[in-house]
């Protein structure tokens, strides 16, 4: 338990089944193949880049626009007290796997430059950035499995290395054979250090419960 | 001619992902860089690739993309004369 500097904002969980947004189960996943569109349907975004991008990119995009889609911003100029910080697992392994198969076949071998540009995990806070115009940092994180002590850890001293920072979006963005696995944070800079909030075992809880 | 254009509409919604899209929505006389279509560079290159592996045609100059891919009709008019697929 230790003090913060920043507290949560919002949050968006995404799983195979479902998505929650703010403790408010958002939608559940009907019989359509295509569950990442359905989010995007079912949330009126309008991006087509949505559509070209890889799995990683899409299931972070989406989140980080549930995140936000209560946040009054600026949403036309760039802003250098935002910063996005991410991390997975699985890398950018999904996508991989299918350029892979572009290039797999001597015989039927035309890489994919719009698979390529995708085979990098970090390429998701990127896109988050574009999307929402945030200049600060962007860095992606692969470990083992989520951790609600690392990311505690890791926001405190994305708060603590940066005063300019206000709003950082922070979470796990996984996307793997298996499917998605997303928990994801807007947290804001507060003024006092008073309170005592065990925000590492409430990720815990967001990312197990939900 | 027609065939080929209402093809290659098809096959470029296919390959560069142009969600809700059909081919009755893409002008074959618009530019498919700018404005039209607002493709963008890497879309350049899947043009390129689409080309190669559909109708075996290697561009060796990625400069003359520009002026083939100014739009679906003048792609099908280079494809009708370059294929050899």
């Amino acid at each position: 338990m230790g003090k913060h500097n920043f507290d949560i904002e919002s949050y968006c969980r995404i799983t195979n089944d479902k998505v929650v947004v703010n403790n408010e189960l958002l939608m559940q996943k009907g019989e359509s193949g295509d569950w990442l569109a359905d989010i995007y349907h079912h949330i009126g975004m309008q991006y087509p880049k949505f559509f070209k991008m890889d799995h990683l990119c899409k299931v972070g995009t989406l989140a980080a626009e549930l995140v936000l889609k209560d946040k009054t911003f600026d949403r036309e100029t760039v802003k250098a007290d935002w910063a996005v910080i991410l991390m997975n697992s699985a890398s950018s392994l999904d996508d991989d796997r299918q350029y892979q198969e572009t290039i797999r076949d001597r015989e039927n071998y035309y890489p994919s430059p719009s698979i390529f540009v995708y085979t990098l995990a970090n390429i998701v806070t990127g896109e988050i950035a574009i999307r929402h115009k945030i200049g600060g940092e962007s860095s992606f994180y692969v470990f083992e499995h989520f951790d609600g002590a690392r990311m505690d850890e890791l926001v405190a001293r994305a708060f603590d290395d940066n005063p300019e920072l206000n709003t950082l979006l922070c979470g796990w963005v996984d996307y793997d054979t298996d499917g998605c696995d997303v928990l994801l944070c807007s947290f804001i800079r507060k003024e006092s250090k008073e309170s005592s909030e065990n925000i590492a075992e409430y990720l815990n809880q967001l990312y197990k419960n939900q | 001619m027609k065939e080929l254009i209402e093809e290659l509409k098809t096959e470029i919604i296919d390959v560069l992902n142009l969600e809700g899209m059909t081919p009755a929505d893409i002008d074959e006389n618009a530019p498919l860089f700018g404005e039209g279509l607002g493709l963008d560079s890497i879309d350049a290159l899947e043009l390129i690739v689409l080309m190669e592996k559909n109708y075996g045609i290697k561009l060796a100059n990625a400069n003359e993309g520009k002026e083939i891919f100014k739009s679906v009709k003048v792609m099908a008019e280079y494809i009708k004369e370059h294929r050899t697929k």
